[in-house]
């Protein structure tokens, strides 16, 4: 499988950020290996939320496995508070955004952002725009011209947050649909391969 | 009917670029196709490529009414989902319309899927038009599920000046 991602040395130069806000919080770019044990529990912390905590089957194993080395799969934010600020159960690791790049055939790159998350107790700090303007600031200088995502149509406050920041619902504008092959019908179709 | 399905190479991205306009056609939106047989080379064909692709072709005495011999591609890309792992996304499938209902299309997404579980993918994922009634029979047929319809998932995009502006917002 070939690379696909921008090599990591041009993000670097994106390394940190702080936001201006109470919670003097930090934006990391690339998180280290021992992040991916944070980012596993928010993901789930996410799945709780979108009401389908038993679909996740991936641990921070994979999550090491595949976001480091010469071809990650994906590139993930973290926002840390410092230790004063941490979190009732003690987490200095408050939120997080992981995306890749993927290629539309109409108008080239594309930056898609799979998981936008802030804890609960941190929101409404600015935390979530910080997170999603510096996707979008990677997007661009990495020559995307969209960032994509998906929201469940239930999820009022982030349809509207996303909204208010110019994003499109192309579900209900255009009629897309996501369509999804796992499992056994994954297997059978990839046995008919010639 | 007789066709091999192999590797996209760099001196396919003409027929890819005159195909992705065919397919954009057939989505009344061909005006919208912004990207040249250029960006194809650069973007799927450099160090760090952003897709790859597969070929449907055909002998030289099947070719088309037009004359050509590669009649259908898929461009596809690797993602992550953040539950399930790696995962593989269909960007593209396209069979030229006087090649259908051979086999060409399911070919060519079992070849995606083939390549997709090799790599440790467990989702293939791809989008359709709901009005597109054929392919998402197709599809369904096929035993993919609407993930849209049946768990309430919305694609969302910022682009151009909103995605512009969401750049210049961060602190």
């Amino acid at each position: 499988m070939t690379p696909r991602h921008m090599p990591i040395e041009a993000a670097q130069s994106l390394r940190y950020m702080t936001l201006l806000n109470t919670s003097r919080s930090l934006v990391g770019l690339t998180p280290k290996p021992e992040d991916c044990k944070d980012i596993a529990r928010m993901i789930m912390e996410l799945a709780v939320y979108e009401k389908m905590p038993d679909q996740v089957k991936i641990s921070h194993k994979e999550l090491e496995r595949d976001g480091f080395g010469p071809n990650p799969f994906y590139q993930c934010l973290v926002a840390e508070v410092p230790e004063d600020h941490k979190s009732k159960d003690g987490h200095t690791k408050v939120g997080y955004a992981l995306f890749f790049y993927t290629y539309s055939t109409w108008k080239g790159r594309t930056v898609y952002m799979e998981d936008l998350y802030v804890m609960p107790e941190y929101r409404g700090k600015g935390i979530g725009k910080a997170l999603m303007a510096t996707v979008a600031k990677v997007a661009k200088e990495q020559h995307c011209v969209r960032l994509q995502f998906s929201v469940l149509d239930w999820n009022k406050p982030s349809l509207d947050f996303y909204l208010a920041k110019g994003a499109e619902d192309l579900t209900a504008k255009e009629g897309w649909h996501f369509l999804r092959f796992h499992g056994i019908a994954l297997d059978n179709l990839a046995l008919e391969a010639p | 009917m007789d066709f091999t399905i192999r590797a996209a190479t760099l001196e396919d991205c003409k027929d890819i670029s005159r195909m992705i306009l065919e397919l954009a056609e057939h989505e009344k939106v061909s005006d919208q196709v912004k990207i040249t047989q250029k960006d194809l080379e650069q973007d799927g064909f450099s160090k760090n490529p952003f897709f790859h692709g597969i070929i449907a072709e055909v002998p030289e005495h099947l070719k088309s009414r037009d004359g050509h011999t590669k009649v259908g591609y898929s461009l596809y890309f690797y993602t992550y989902s953040s539950w399930k792992g790696r995962a593989v996304y269909m960007e593209d499938l396209y069979v030229m319309p006087e090649f259908r209902g051979k086999g060409i299309g399911k070919a060519l997404m079992s070849k995606v899927s083939q390549l997709g579980l090799a790599a440790g993918c467990t989702q293939l994922n791809f989008t359709v038009l709901d009005w597109n009634k054929s392919s998402l029979d197709f599809y369904l047929k096929q035993g993919c599920w609407d993930v849209t319809s049946d768990l309430g998932y919305h694609c969302m995009r910022c682009e151009g000046d909103a995605l512009e502006n969401l750049a210049q917002g961060d602190l």
